[in-house]
């Protein structure tokens, strides 16, 4: 599924957080939105799922939908949130029941994201159990379940570690990337965008705009490659440059609302 | 003091206290204590036995009372009027504690409303609810349902408000309908604080049903409380005291019971 965003502005009452953003995001690809804080890339996001009434603009989605989808526009969250009093399957489950399944279509399809994520041990456990890592593999099983056209991801993994967030990135790459299933990652870490995304959408400090779209012509899979590794540093250093002065001015901003 | 100022000393632990346990021992110890010392001062007579009869004297007036099926009475009074009371006003206020959690309107007409009647003892309500529903039953129950009606209508809408936005949003995101959003996010969300008003709620149903009970009924703790006085038989009245206290124990017991069921998962 494609997703075109045309001319999406959003505020705040006096507050202009987007301004007139327009972009598309391509059936099968991973378009990471980067940009210094508070520039809007989460309102964005909310935007794309319909979770946020834009101010001015729309968002239209068109194309094929997988069989079985039952979300097409499905998020992976920063919290993860997922539901303290539910077990880890319960919480899949709780994307499912609303759905005309079968009890026994619904327990093969958690079963099945439960496999993929590495969570077939853990079906019983409660989110307080786990660790911060293993709580967004639920979230991620949960968004996997209902099959969805387009992921969209608000900093799935900023607030984990270092460790577990490079291992869980490569995970990333099997369950969505290879799949080609169309995504946007939002994050505020470069090396997480040059890792995944196929396009680098750069937004501008507030207001946010749209200041450039870097494509990644590299495959995902030969980005660990020497002979990448030159070219992703040129492309770190472009992306940083974009925003680097701006992260530092936001930095010092001092909040006015 | 050295003067080159070198020194070797092992770092001293300065992280210790403020970590407060709990135990069981002292508190049987320093209850048991307590009852000897009030037995011994009823024994060698130091305690006049009128204004206050000794655990001893209490314990045969309760077995009394108890062999003769009396206390079963008033007990059984009791317990239905708080039972058929708390479960009124638990079940009217858990629904406009809902609605002020999820709607505007209930919420910007229920607020205010719950602020200026909370605060009103709710025992000074009885006469007029006596002039209203008769001395019997109903206006006891009316009593303590309006008592319990409010901290529980309190605790579930701040319950409900305290549930997580993000929750509510990853709901609605997986396309949940509402129903299902308040049935499976919000109301289990809201569970914990709801059970601590039950806490409350209990205790209030206590207090008012004794109140209550003071006033026109032949049986029920608080009459068999009140007779006991006007009866100079403090050591019955004491006794109901007892069990009046056994009787919150209980209470507390079953709703940490619930707890620990309801929440597992903390």
């Amino acid at each position: 599924m494609e997703l075109r965003l045309e001319g999406i502005s959003h505020r705040y009452d006096a507050l202009t957080v987007l301004e007139d953003i327009s972009l598309t995001v391509e059936e099968g690809e991973t378009l990471a939105l980067i940009g210094p804080s508070g520039c809007g890339k989460s309102t964005l996001l909310g935007i794309l799922g319909g979770l946020l009434q834009p101010s001015a603009g729309r968002v239209v989605a068109t194309g094929a939908v997988p069989a079985n989808c039952l979300n097409h526009v499905t998020y992976v969250f920063q919290d993860f949130a997922l539901l303290p009093w539910r077990s880890v399957a319960d919480n899949v489950s709780l994307a499912l029941e609303h759905h005309p399944l079968s009890t026994s279509e619904r327990h093969e399809r958690i079963a099945e994201v439960l496999q993929r994520t590495g969570l077939n041990d853990f079906a019983a456990a409660f989110p307080a159990q786990l660790s911060g890592g293993m709580r967004q593999r639920v979230g991620i099983a949960r968004a996997l379940a209902v099959m969805p056209a387009v992921l969209l991801m608000d900093e799935p993994l900023s607030a984990l570690d270092a460790q577990t967030r490079d291992l869980l990135m490569e995970d990333f790459l099997d369950l969505w990337v290879r799949e080609r299933t169309t995504a946007v990652y939002v994050t505020h870490n470069l090396n997480e965008a040059l890792r995944l995304a196929d396009k680098v959408a750069v937004l501008s400090r507030r207001p946010g705009r749209l200041r450039e779209i870097v494509p990644l012509t590299i495959p995902q899979a030969e980005r660990g490659s020497a002979a990448a590794l030159t070219e992703l540093a040129r492309l770190h250093d472009h992306l940083w440059g974009l925003i680097k002065d701006e992260a530092r001015t936001a930095e010092r901003e001092v909040a006015d609302v | 003091m050295s003067e080159t100022g070198q020194r070797t000393d092992a770092i001293r632990f300065r992280g210790g206290g403020f970590a407060p346990g709990q135990r069981r021992g002292p508190a049987i110890l320093v209850f048991a204590a307590l009852i000897a010392v009030w037995q011994g001062g009823s024994s060698l007579g130091w305690i006049n036995p009128l204004f206050l009869p000794s655990p001893m004297n209490i314990g045969e007036a309760l077995y009394a009372v108890a062999a003769s099926g009396e206390l079963w009475r008033h007990v059984t009074a009791s317990l239905g009027r708080i039972l058929g009371g708390w479960a009124l006003g638990t079940f009217a206020g858990l629904a406009l504690g809902t609605a002020m959690g999820l709607f505007t309107l209930a919420r910007s007409i229920g607020l205010p409303l719950v602020s200026a009647i909370f605060p009103v003892p709710k025992i000074a309500l009885l006469p007029l609810f006596i002039l209203w529903f008769g001395i019997g039953e109903p206006s006891k129950l009316a009593t303590i349902a309006l008592g319990v009606f409010f901290p529980t209508a309190i605790n579930c809408y701040s319950g409900i408000d305290g549930v997580a936005r993000n929750l509510i949003r990853m709901a609605q995101s997986f396309d949940l309908p509402p129903r299902d959003i308040v049935r499976k996010v919000v109301l289990p969300g809201a569970m914990p604080t709801i059970i601590a008003g039950f806490r409350i709620s209990s205790s209030v149903a206590l207090i008012l049903v004794v109140a209550a009970e003071m006033i026109g009924a032949e049986y029920g703790l608080g009459a068999f409380v009140l007779q006991a006085g006007h009866l100079m038989a403090t050591d019955q009245l004491l006794a109901g005291v007892v069990c009046l206290s056994i009787l919150g124990l209980m209470f507390g017991a079953g709703i940490t019971a619930v707890e620990k069921r309801l929440l597992r998962w903390r």
